[in-house]
């Protein structure tokens, strides 16, 4: 997938303010392309989640247009979605959608099994660059939000990807494993020649961003 | 998979789960028990002659004192028409009795002891009679007839004259390789043949012979004037038919055998069965429904992993899987449970009907067991639909 095109799009809610909308996302015509970093900047209930939820098919409730390619997303297939979940699309959900009564490891193996893309040793080396090496077996209920919130980024690289979101990823991280985490994504996102779009409600990765969009 | 099934495992309440192994398990052997016990003892009531048409009626007029003194009990040609043309009647044959005297023979005359008794011949239409022509057939100056003995004389043989005299009783097997000694005074001749046993009839209280033997030796040793037949034997589409003991009953006609009292029997126990198989069905309709529940609880409490699975790029079928594959394993187990007690509890009915049938013919279970494998393949089905429509409108997110 090359580009992920918004054409006067516009969630639903937000209908009765559609006149008085002032957004580099919303009802514009924007292009995210592969191989570039944006960072979405967003106030609290602008929209931001929903935004993620929309491009990976989670919800529809949006006016105007969405298209892959050119391909309208709300004609595609369960199965297209599912092989662009598996080989296109990957995501840090902000409420991190990890399973509490899965280990760390598991909870990455979960999705590495599925894709088969990174080495064991890959995974194991993330565990300790991000200071968690300790809690590859610990169950994610018992674990913090920020160390958490670590393992999902993990999960969110153990697939091939053109696009790789990230919904507030270092939101309860120090800056030192925030770096760390960002790193550890742009490297991998080099190496696949993914775009990436970060988004924030303030606090964000220190990256060399190409575009910044206010939602 | 097996990280996709510790998760989804969750909730599985073993409860619900044994709930519907136990219905369904009760459901399925009801209805493979009425089926395989339809088949085992439907035998019992329906003829067991393979050698005669199935559903036919031995008929007679009824004896009067006027028919004592010289009424003739014998059917005319236009009684004949007439049931004929009735609509229950499928065919109609006579049977033609012997115009000369007959004794037969049973034993061993060279040991002294010899059963003799006084009889005669009948005969009907060879279609009435399931043998094919070269063993059902005579020809003049053949020194064997075929005949085919009414049970009784065996029984009588075996339970009464063989009983008394210490001889060893003989199964069918064995007489039907001993011959007969048949002798036959006619008017002016006298002649000796064997009698070649075929078969044994319940029904049939006489001495069946080939219609072409009886046309011959009618002339061969008769007086000339051949009997009128006293017995018809009428073939019907259905037994049961109420338009025939209504017939019966204003003709004055008689049957000599309870066949159509079996085919009450065999209706009530048709009737029976198919209400106790509807019984399993609905239990079994129950159970599906149990299941049905089980699941679409189970999927409603773990909506956030499924949800969560199907965001990580599961497809819905991979998804909906563990749970396919927990209940197509219910199903599987509630089969082999169902046919294993299915021939326990058939070892111990059969027994009791054995003992009151000896001569009982046994089937197989196979067509039980095809009804069960037809209920798992439909109740299968139905839960790997009703599964995966479950886990689409998660994907839907459609509640």
């Amino acid at each position: 997938m090359q580009n992920i095109h918004l054409i006067e799009a516009l969630p639903k809610v937000f209908e009765e303010r559609r006149t008085s909308m002032k957004s580099d996302v919303w009802l514009q015509n924007l292009t995210l392309e592969k191989g570039k970093l944006y960072l979405v900047e967003a106030a609290s209930g602008t929209g931001k989640s929903s935004l993620c939820s929309y491009i990976f098919g989670y919800r529809e409730d949006f006016s105007g247009q969405i298209t892959f390619d050119g391909k309208d997303i709300n004609t595609l297939k369960v199965h297209q979605w599912v092989e662009l979940r598996k080989r296109s699309l990957s995501i840090l959900w902000q409420e991190l959608r990890l399973f509490p009564e899965l280990t760390a490891l598991e909870n990455v193996q979960i999705k590495n099994k599925l894709t088969g893309y990174q080495t064991d040793k890959q995974i194991e080396e993330w565990f300790d660059m991000l200071g968690i090496a300790d809690k590859l077996q610990a169950k994610i209920g018992r674990m913090s939000f920020g160390q958490q919130q670590r393992v999902a980024m993990i999960r969110a690289l153990c697939q091939p990807f053109d696009f790789i979101f990230a919904d507030e990823p270092v939101s309860h991280l120090d800056e030192g494993n925030s770096n760390i985490m960002g790193q550890i994504m742009m490297t991998e996102a080099k190496k696949q020649g993914a775009g990436v779009i970060v988004t924030s409600i303030g606090k964000h990765i220190d990256l060399n961003y190409e575009r910044v969009l206010k939602l | 998979m097996k990280l996709v099934w510790k998760l989804l495992r969750q909730h599985i309440s073993i409860g619900q789960f044994a709930g519907f192994t136990l219905a369904n398990l009760i459901g399925m052997l009801i209805i493979l028990l009425g089926v395989q016990f339809y088949q085992d003892v439907s035998s019992i009531f329906s003829s067991r002659e393979s050698f005669m048409k199935k559903d036919y009626i031995v008929v007679t007029k009824q004896v009067s004192t006027a028919s004592t003194f010289g009424k003739s009990s014998a059917f005319s040609r236009k009684d004949v028409k007439d049931l004929k043309e009735q609509p229950f009647a499928k065919s109609v044959g006579s049977f033609q009795p012997s115009d000369f005297q007959v004794s037969a023979t049973m034993g061993m005359k060279d040991l002294g002891v010899a059963f003799t008794t006084e009889m005669f011949f009948e005969s009907v239409e060879d279609e009435y009679v399931d043998f094919n022509s070269s063993q059902w057939s005579f020809t003049p100056g053949q020194e064997s007839i075929p005949i085919i003995l009414p049970r009784n004389y065996l029984n009588l043989y075996n339970f009464g004259f063989a009983q008394t005299r210490g001889l060893p009783k003989i199964s069918e097997g064995v007489i039907s390789m001993i011959t007969l000694g048949i002798d036959i005074r006619g008017v002016a001749n006298r002649a000796h043949y064997e009698g070649n046993i075929v078969g044994f009839s319940n029904r049939l209280n006489t001495i069946l012979v080939p219609q072409s033997f009886m046309e011959w030796a009618n002339q061969e040793y008769g007086t000339g004037n051949p009997a009128q037949p006293s017995r018809l034997i009428l073939e019907v589409y259905n037994p049961t038919d109420d338009a025939i003991a209504k017939y019966f009953k204003e003709k004055k006609y008689e049957t000599e055998d309870d066949k159509l009292e079996q085919g009450k029997t065999t209706w009530f126990l048709k009737i029976i069965v198919m209400i106790v198989m509807a019984v399993g069905v609905l239990i079994t309709i129950l159970a599906l429904y149990i299941l049905m529940l089980s699941v679409y609880l189970l999927v409603q409490k773990n909506t956030t992993k499924l949800e969560n699975l199907l965001l990580i790029g599961y497809s819905p079928a991979r998804v909906a899987m563990p749970y396919q594959l927990l209940t197509l394993g219910l199903n599987v187990l509630v089969l082999i449970i169902a046919i294993v007690l299915l021939v326990v509890v058939r070892a111990q009915y059969l027994q009791l009907l054995q003992a009151l049938y000896p001569d009982l013919l046994i089937g197989g279970i196979s067509t039980a067991v095809m009804v069960g494998v037809g209920i798992f393949v439909v109740v299968s089905l139905l839960n790997l639909w009703a599964i995966r429509q479950k886990v689409a409108t998660i994907w839907k997110r459609k509640d």
